[in-house]
């Protein structure tokens, strides 16, 4: 059943541009990822939380992914680095060179022992969570697109039975790969969602934004954008379509012209009867829909671009890192 | 040679008057000297023309890790000390023949004023049509007994396509346009006329033209039959456009895309004798998703800008061919709520490669997050007077409309001298 409530609870404002945010299953600390190249923390239950900037060998360009795996933190970046750092003292413990482009994405296996992410390199990497040895590197994606221009690898996703990995593109591909041989055991199009403005403009804007495998790892859910008329804006529709991934069938397909932009993230409840998407365009939206039906359950926007949220532990509270902002909305 | 130039120049006098509809007079304060017209010697200009407005921060003038400095990296090119954003890499390897002109303020924020001031060099006003920048250079440079065009712009996305005007000096400097095909449609020898036809009425025509002309001495008979020559070559020229007769290395060398394919027709062009050819590539007008804009549209920039100058500069062109790089404004070092910059007209760059430009050089100098410019303030018109020393033009040559002299630069103008060879 879906939510009865979404409402947004706090908003704390800052002067930069918040890319990604994990959640403490403990406590009410939350961290994110900003375009001044630094990982924060803040504690969202102080009456005035101030955010602190953990320190040492980061980043040097946006930080874009942020995923924690036991006492540590890991953030990747434009700078094509990955960043372990150490959650209580604040620092960095290691830092590599992952990829030959800027790094989209990272997300950890259910047993959080596997880091994987994504790149415009248009690789797909799986790494040690604890050493930070690589130990994979593949590929189902193409560096151009058909128009001959640079194709971008946007996101990863792993499966709840740590079974499966799911990556997405520019042009609206997705692979699947079987998580222990890496072997790729299936693919889906979703073409609407290569924004591609064969006249007006000759570019295109949208592109595989958001994946996730349902709490049972058989249903997998694509998020992007529809048609854009004007790409000069990201003026077209939030799309999300979900597929029974094994058969390539498509179960649901929804667009929302009310709430427009790219769909950033998407979380299944745990119970698997809802979906939660969050993006925009230059304004941000929160929209829950009933994964079967594909009915719009709740909806909520804000000023800014939302790039990516997170739930805390007991599914209550979701965090939002946005435009300038950090936002946390409650479900009930 | 001398004769051939001075030819021309007695043509281009005798034929200014009898081709221009809409002037008093043209040149009447400077007559063409013989000496000007050997140094302007069959030179061409290239335009790059970045529309709806490229970054100065994804491109010439970056600022890493200031929060308006967007996520790239910048990196050393050739010249030692001057870096450029990543997502121009050939060109950084290829900056010796290209000035950097990082110190634009043009004021105008609105996509067709912007245009209009940057395709003049001046601000519109009532009651006078100011020619374009490629009409200007067709009238200065171009031949009156050529038989190739003297402009020619393709425009081939967007809306809006900016053709451009010559204003008062007539439609005769208009450019050849092309918006939906990049071969010129309608200059094809008609199906129902075969060859030995086409060329027996050329022949003819000629023959009682010339017997005409000889018994009738008045410049528009000389304007008409110019018409025709002038229709002649067109035909004649439809092979530069087709650039299946380019070897399939060098089209690979500019790259499959269309920009690519124009830009490779324009060195075809300017090769070919014509004085004027702009490349529209659009669309720059990233509101939304501005880096990921950049990394599609600066891969095309780099691919067929360091393409187009190694091609002529192995050809022997870039001496005698200016390359620029323009649009019609910059965008703002504010990033906005979808990853966008917006319309910036205050702080912008561009640059001049090839013919008349001292290459290697940075002019001017924006603050720390690229938000005014600090050193080498240029306008439209300081550009414009650029451009045209560069090409060996005296800026301040004026044209006569009606009985108002307006000069080929906006007034007050001067060219940018740190930048001219």
């Amino acid at each position: 059943m879906t939510p009865d409530t979404l409402k947004k609870v706090s908003d704390w404002r800052f002067g930069d541009i918040l890319f990604c945010v994990a959640t403490d299953q403990q406590n009410d600390r939350i961290w994110f990822g900003s375009s001044d190249f630094h990982v924060y923390e803040l504690n969202t239950s102080e009456e005035k939380p101030q955010r602190v900037a953990f320190e040492g060998d980061g980043h040097e360009s946006y930080v874009t992914g942020l995923v924690r795996v036991g006492k540590a933190l890991v953030s990747c970046g434009y700078d094509r680095r990955l960043v372990w750092w150490d959650i209580e003292s604040k620092r960095s413990t290691r830092r590599t060179v992952a990829h030959d482009k800027w790094i989209r994405c990272v997300v950890a296996s259910p047993d959080q022992s596997r880091l994987i992410t994504v790149a415009d390199d248009m690789q797909c990497k799986v790494w040690d969570a604890t050493s930070g040895e690589m130990l994979a590197s593949f590929s189902d994606h193409s560096a151009l697109t058909p128009h001959h221009y640079p194709s971008m690898l946007y996101v990863v996703a792993a499966s709840p039975d740590g079974r499966w990995i799911a990556t997405g593109d520019r042009i609206g591909h997705v692979a699947i790969w079987d998580a222990s041989s890496f072997e790729k055991v299936g693919e889906l199009e979703t073409p609407i969602m290569y924004t591609w403005d064969p006249k007006a403009r000759r570019h295109s804007t949208g592109g595989i934004r958001s994946l996730s495998f349902s709490p049972d790892s058989r249903r997998l859910a694509v998020g992007g954008v529809g048609k854009i008329g004007n790409i000069d804006h990201l003026d077209g529709p939030a799309r999300l379509e979900v597929f029974q991934w094994s058969t390539g069938t498509q179960a649901l397909e929804r667009e929302d012209n009310k709430k427009k932009g790219l769909i950033e993230q998407i979380v299944w409840s745990p119970d698997g009867k809802w979906i939660l998407t969050a993006g925009g365009d230059n304004n941000g939206f929160v929209t829950i829909y009933d994964a079967e039906s594909g009915e719009l359950s709740h909806q909520d926007g804000q000023d800014g671009h939302i790039h990516a949220v997170a739930f805390d532990h007991d599914f209550s509270n979701f965090y939002a890192a946005s435009h300038h902002r950090v936002t946390r909305w409650t479900i009930s | 040679m001398n004769q051939m130039i001075n030819r021309r120049a007695l043509l281009r006098a005798a034929g200014a008057t009898a081709v221009v509809s809409n002037m008093a007079a043209i040149d009447a304060l400077s007559q063409p000297s013989f000496a000007s017209e050997l140094a302007r010697g069959e030179k061409s200009v290239i335009l790059l023309w970045l529309a709806g407005g490229a970054s100065q921060l994804e491109t010439w003038d970056p600022k890493p890790g200031r929060l308006t400095g967007g996520p790239f990296s910048k990196i050393q090119t050739c010249i030692p000390g001057v870096e450029i954003s990543e997502l121009l890499p050939k060109m950084s390897t290829r900056l010796d023949e290209t000035a950097i002109i990082r110190s634009l303020n043009t004021k105008i924020g609105d996509h067709g004023q912007a245009y209009e001031l940057m395709d003049r060099g001046r601000v519109g006003e009532p009651g006078v049509r100011f020619p374009h920048l490629g009409a200007i250079i067709s009238h200065e440079l171009g031949q009156i007994d050529s038989r190739v065009p003297d402009y020619v712009s393709m425009y081939t996305s967007t809306e809006g396509r900016r053709q451009g005007s010559a204003g008062f000096l007539g439609a005769r400097y208009n450019p050849m346009f092309l918006t939906e095909k990049m071969m010129p449609e309608n200059i094809g020898r008609h199906d129902a006329i075969s060859q030995v036809d086409h060329q027996d009425r050329a022949a003819l025509r000629d023959f009682l033209a010339k017997r005409f002309v000889r018994d009738l001495k008045n410049p528009s008979v000389h304007s008409h039959e110019n018409a025709y020559e002038r229709v002649h070559g067109l035909m004649a020229c439809d092979y530069l456009f087709d650039i299946d007769k380019e070897p399939q290395s060098m089209r690979d060398h500019y790259g499959p895309t269309q920009f690519g394919q124009q830009c490779l027709i324009a060195r075809r062009l300017v090769e070919a004798g014509v004085p004027f050819v702009k490349v529209a590539r659009a669309w720059w007008d990233s509101h939304g998703q501005n880096f990921e804009t950049h990394q599609e549209l600066c891969a095309d920039l780099d691919q067929c800008m360091s393409a187009l100058l190694d091609d002529l500069k192995q050809r022997g062109l870039l001496e005698k061919t200016l390359v620029i790089t323009l649009g019609e404004f910059g965008r703002t070092p504010q990033i906005n709520g979808s990853l966008g910059r917006d319309h910036f007209a205050n702080a912008w760059s561009c640059t001049l490669s090839g013919c008349g430009i001292r290459g290697g050089v940075v002019h001017g100098k924006t603050d720390e997050d690229g938000q005014s410019v600090v050193e080498g303030e240029m306008n439209a018109g300081d550009l414009f007077a650029t451009i045209f020393a560069a090409l060996g033009i005296e800026h301040d040559k004026e044209y006569m409309v009606g009985s108002r002299p307006v000069p080929l630069s906006d007034f007050g103008s001067t060219p940018c001298r740190e930048v001219l060879a």
